[in-house]
């Protein structure tokens, strides 16, 4: 225990100074990597704990993002009221889709969530007078955008809007934390592990499945609008089906299920480009090497995964349940 | 009423390249229970291989055969290799490898042969034959004709053959079939070869028409999907006939529906996947499952 | 869990010390007294992945130039990054370049929507958004609120219009048009100005208009149903494959329009992979040196371009209209640069870029000169238009104006 709280400080810590020798850029790169972290703690939720296969959880962050940009761009609301009307939108949906996610079984799950992804931007798209069709909405600018962060304790703007992204990521972490280790989450694993099982000690499945789809949605959607909010822009083509595999990925490299794993998850989805950059040889100038190398780690992490699953999945099953 | 007809001529020719990508989808599906998500980029990998092999001076029929040879090695150590250790743990732990494969033969296309589209001469040739106002080519007949032949040629295989009695088996109950001697590692990797090779020829007959290029396969993917899931994802014919129906569908939804128009084809195509899975999911000539928890 | 807590902290140290290698800023972000930096970002990868041919050419000049001792002593550095004309990588790159690599400038970044994109912030940034290759009309038109931001390709809506022009002059009795569009900005707005100039006619001539969405597998369907409308004229307003995949369509369905195909498809390169009999006729616009146009084929300006791809691109087409349009942005930018001075700046750049009257760019097409004024910002404002024969294209009827 002694040792956990010392690693979390020590990991908020290093969030805390972190922006400040670095460059704009890179700033808004780590609060993105924030942005991916909410999003894959909601990902553990319902796929880790679960057991509900989600391929289009970007989904829920282009529902989210959009969310704040039009809220911002068109009624001017500020940015920071976004969020939570993001999350509840977003979480809304997600209640919706997990009734109709009840009646189809994993692999169907999979293919109906990947559908929904690769097809959403085309619909973005399509309804351009809400969206702004494929020339996106820019918020960068806008009166809303958080402006009043500037000079507060010498913050340049993008510092401030870091500060606000690993804030609401700390409180994500905590709720999500209570929320596994609560009733919620033990019957979630219960059905994860047996439906037969837990519906004999009388869970009621259906509700908590769809609980599942709505409080990891609000997760995706809180993500989603921090990441507008960071990056200043939205397009339909900014949430493609590839950013819904890459959050999957940032799921299982964290072994999905451990909240650690999470941060290690959004900051290789983060930065991966760069580390393949350092590869000898590899120009990341062209996109090929770069894909290529992201899909091995994929193949390779799931052929080393069933050995340290086991173990994985026993770890955070105790920690849990221990009621920490 | 030409109009009506020409849709739904083109629709039969769009929907038999995604008929033969379906057929490979429930192949695997049939032997291994895994949905192949880099089905695709396989079928794309293999129409390169193609296009490689008659840049060098190879003629068509002889470089299409070396193709699907290659292609069906090719599936055969796939699922020796990555498959086959993990196919007995969690279902995300092999949905996502497959997506991995997707991801990784996608970047390797790219970085091979870059990113822009190629000009890919079929064996058929595209001149136009008016028949009564609607016109169609000898490459769209060609296409509809290798995706029956394809999918009798795999059914005889299933029924009429030791070898495909042997898959049959294998995929429906792999401790029974081991029992009566049949080794049922080697039938799945058959299996998964076959596939490799059927996802070969829906890329060779869908590369003259819409350009090689590493992104080729991937709307047709879902497409395939959509074809697999309507026609029963176990059934071979069904996918077959329910790509020939898709693309009927999508191309009548596209020219008669205005809101639907050229932009939303993969939406429909999508409402396809959701409306059966969720009404009838084991589509048109699937058998219907019973799960026993 | 422990394994995991250290693979994070490591990470964030690695990043603290990658941080520590960001350029620091001097008086003149990107200036050194040996160097200049610029940036761009366009679709190296993708659909569009021709296009950044200019890119390619536009560097291959850049390198000719330093070798022959830059500009005032300062050799261009040139950093070029890839979006695959995804606008949301577009504004990754732009604040890379910006924040990152403390960039003098940005130039030619490919594409409408990109560079839609990252418009807002570069000009609150106050960085030069130079040459963009994109012709939406804004580019040119906005200046008051993005004075740092000037187009450089003529204006899509421009081109619609000059089409309609044509139509109106030759066929105008019996034109039926179909019109297959991309459905974006750059798209519309060609469709937008062919409507306006065809006025009150275009009622009745336009009898189907389709558009297709860039993500799209094939825009099969679509050429069929403008066939069914039972048109006689065709205008492509597409891009990349689906240019070439209206062409092959045409000549499938056996129906054979008078074509109109926009500037950014015509590359000859791009022609050449047209069934020949449906391409015979068609027509498009020009105003960079296309190597492959017989009518050039001696010309010193394109003897210039073929030396310096072979020298600097590695496995490029001479023949590559692309790279051509590409060197002559960069010869523009190098005048810009000359004209800016010794004493470098960001101001001084936009300075010389709205005071243009170059007259001698040997890769644009005799007649078409590069002018702007500070409340005239289209660089190019006139083409040429010409024809599609036998393989290769023909211009004819002399330099028109494609002034908004």
């Amino acid at each position: 225990m002694k040792v956990k709280l010392a690693g979390f400080g020590l990991v908020a810590l290093a969030l805390a100074v972190l922006p400040f020798p670095l460059s704009e850029f890179r700033t808004v790169q780590l609060a993105t990597v924030g942005a991916y972290f909410i999003a894959i703690l909601g990902l553990d939720v319902l796929t880790g704990h679960s057991g509900q296969i989600s391929l289009g959880h970007g989904a829920f962050m282009a529902v989210g993002g959009y969310t704040t940009a039009i809220l911002m761009a068109d009624h001017g609301v500020r940015d920071v009221w976004t969020i939570p009307i993001a999350a509840a939108v977003a979480g809304a949906i997600g209640l919706a889709a997990g009734i109709p996610a009840l009646r189809l079984s994993g692999l169907y799950l999979a293919l109906a969530t990947f559908g929904i992804a690769v097809v959403l931007p085309t619909i973005l798209k399509k309804f351009d007078g809400f969206t702004g069709g494929s020339t996106g909405i820019t918020l960068f600018g806008k009166p809303a955008q958080t402006g009043h962060g500037v000079g507060v304790w010498g913050l340049t703007n993008n510092q401030w809007l870091y500060a606000l992204t690993w804030t609401v990521g700390a409180a994500c972490f905590l709720l999500a934390w209570w929320l596994l280790a609560s009733r919620f989450g033990r019957s979630l694993r219960a059905i994860r592990d047996s439906e037969l099982a837990a519906a004999a000690s009388g869970v009621n499945r259906a509700a908590y499945k769809v609980g599942a789809f709505g409080v990891s949605a609000a997760f995706a959607g809180v993500a989603g609008s921090l990441y507008a909010i960071n990056v200043a822009y939205v397009s339909p083509d900014t949430f493609p089906i590839q950013l819904s595999l890459t959050l999957l990925v940032g799921a299982v490299v964290g072994l999905y299920g451990s909240i650690w794993g999470a941060l290690l998850g959004a900051l290789l989805i983060q930065f991966l480009s760069d580390l393949v950059g350092l590869v000898p040889h590899v120009d990341t100038k062209q996109a090929g090497p770069t894909t290529l190398v992201f899909g091995l780690v994929l193949v390779a992490l799931m052929l080393l995964l069933p050995l340290v699953l086991r173990l994985a999945s026993a770890i955070t099953d105790r920690g849990y349940s221990r009621g920490r | 009423m030409t109009n009506f007809l020409q849709q739904v001529v083109s629709g039969l020719a769009s929907g038999g390249i995604y008929g033969s990508l379906a057929l490979a989808l429930v192949l695997i599906h049939r032997s291994t229970g895994v949905l192949n998500f880099a089905q695709g980029e396989m079928a794309t990998l293999s129409a390169f291989l193609c296009f490689t092999l008659v840049d060098h001076g190879w003629s068509f029929w002889p470089a299409f055969g070396a193709t699907l040879v290659l292609s069906f090695g090719g599936g055969v150590a796939l699922h020796s290799v990555l498959i086959r250790p993990i196919q007995r743990g969690p279902l995300l732990g092999i949905v996502i490898l497959t997506i991995g494969l997707l991801i990784a033969i996608n970047g390797f296309d790219t970085w091979v042969w870059g990113g822009a589209a190629k000009q890919f001469h079929g064996p058929f040739s595209t001149e136009p034959i008016t028949v009564g106002g609607v016109a169609f080519s000898k490459q769209d007949i060609g296409v509809i004709a290798v995706s029956l032949v394809v999918v009798a040629l795999v059914g005889l295989l299933f029924t009429r053959t030791k070898l495909g009695l042997g898959l049959r088996a294998a995929a429906v109950n792999p401790v029974e079939a081991r029992l009566v001697g049949v080794r049922v590692g080697a039938m799945l990797a058959v299996g998964w070869g076959l596939a490799a090779a059927l996802g070969a020829v829906a890329g060779v007959l869908a590369a003259p028409s819409l350009f090689l290029e590493p992104n080729m396969m991937q709307t047709v993917l879902l497409y395939a999907f959509a074809a697999a899931v309507l026609g029963g994802m176990d059934s071979p014919l069904g996918a077959v006939l329910g790509g020939l129906l898709l693309g009927v569908l999508l191309n009548l939804a596209g020219t008669y529906v205005h809101w639907i128009g050229g932009e939303l084809r993969l939406a429909t195509a999508l409402a396809v996947i959701l409306a059966v899975l969720l009404v009838r999911p084991a589509g048109l000539l699937g058998r219907s499952l019973v799960r026993r928890a | 869990m422990t394994r995991n807590l250290l693979a994070v902290v490591a990470a964030l140290a690695a990043l603290a010390l990658a941080g520590f290698a960001a350029a620091a800023t001097t008086a003149t972000p990107g200036v050194t007294p040996t160097t200049i930096a610029i940036g761009s970002s366009g679709p190296l990868t993708g659909e569009a992945a021709a296009a950044a041919g200019v890119l390619r050419g536009a560097d291959a000049y850049f390198k000719y130039v330093n070798a022959r001792g830059g500009v005032y002593g300062r050799k261009i550095s040139f950093t070029y990054l890839d979006d695959a004309y995804d606008p949301s990588k577009t504004v990754e790159n732009v604040r890379r370049l910006v924040q990152q690599d403390n960039v003098f400038a940005l130039f030619s970044l490919v594409g409408t929507n990109g560079n839609l994109a990252v418009r807002d912030f570069v000009n609150a940034a106050g960085v030069p958004q130079v040459f963009s290759a994109a012709g939406a009309t804004t580019f040119g038109r906005d200046y008051a609120k993005y004075p740092w931001t000037i187009g450089y390709l003529p204006p899509y809506a421009e081109e619609g219009e000059l089409y309609a022009k044509h139509i109106l002059a030759t066929n105008a009795k019996k034109a039926k048009v179909a019109v297959l569009y991309q459905s974006d900005d750059y798209g519309k707005d060609i469709l937008g100005g062919f409507r306006r100039a065809l006025g009150a006619k275009a009622r009745t001539m336009i009898v189907q208009t389709v558009g297709y969405d860039p993500t799209s597998s094939d825009v099969q369907s679509q050429v069929a149903q403008l066939k069914a409308s039972g048109a006689n004229t065709f205008m492509v307003f597409a891009f990349g494959k689906f240019a070439i995949q209206a062409f092959v369509y045409a000549s499938k369905l056996g129906w054979k329009p008078q074509i109109y195909v926009n500037d950014v498809a015509s590359a000859s390169s791009i022609m050449a992979l047209m069934p020949r009999a449906t391409a015979e006729g068609a027509i498009s616009i020009l105003w960079g040196k296309d190597p492959a146009t017989p009518k050039f084929k001696k010309d010193p300006g394109v003897a210039l371009a073929a030396k310096i791809v072979r020298r600097y691109v590695p496995g490029g087409n001479p023949s590559d209209g692309f790279l051509v349009a590409g060197m002559a942005e960069a010869y523009s930018f190098v005048d810009a640069l000359k004209a800016a001075g010794k004493n470098l700046t960001r101001k001084g750049l936009m300075n010389a870029v709205t005071h243009m009257n170059e007259a001698s760019n040997p890769f644009l097409v005799p007649g078409v000169k590069v002018h702007t004024t500070p409340t005239f910002r289209f660089p190019i404002s006139a083409v040429q238009l010409q024809r599609w024969h036998s393989g290769h294209w023909e211009p004819f009827g002399g330099v028109v104006s494609a002034r908004p």
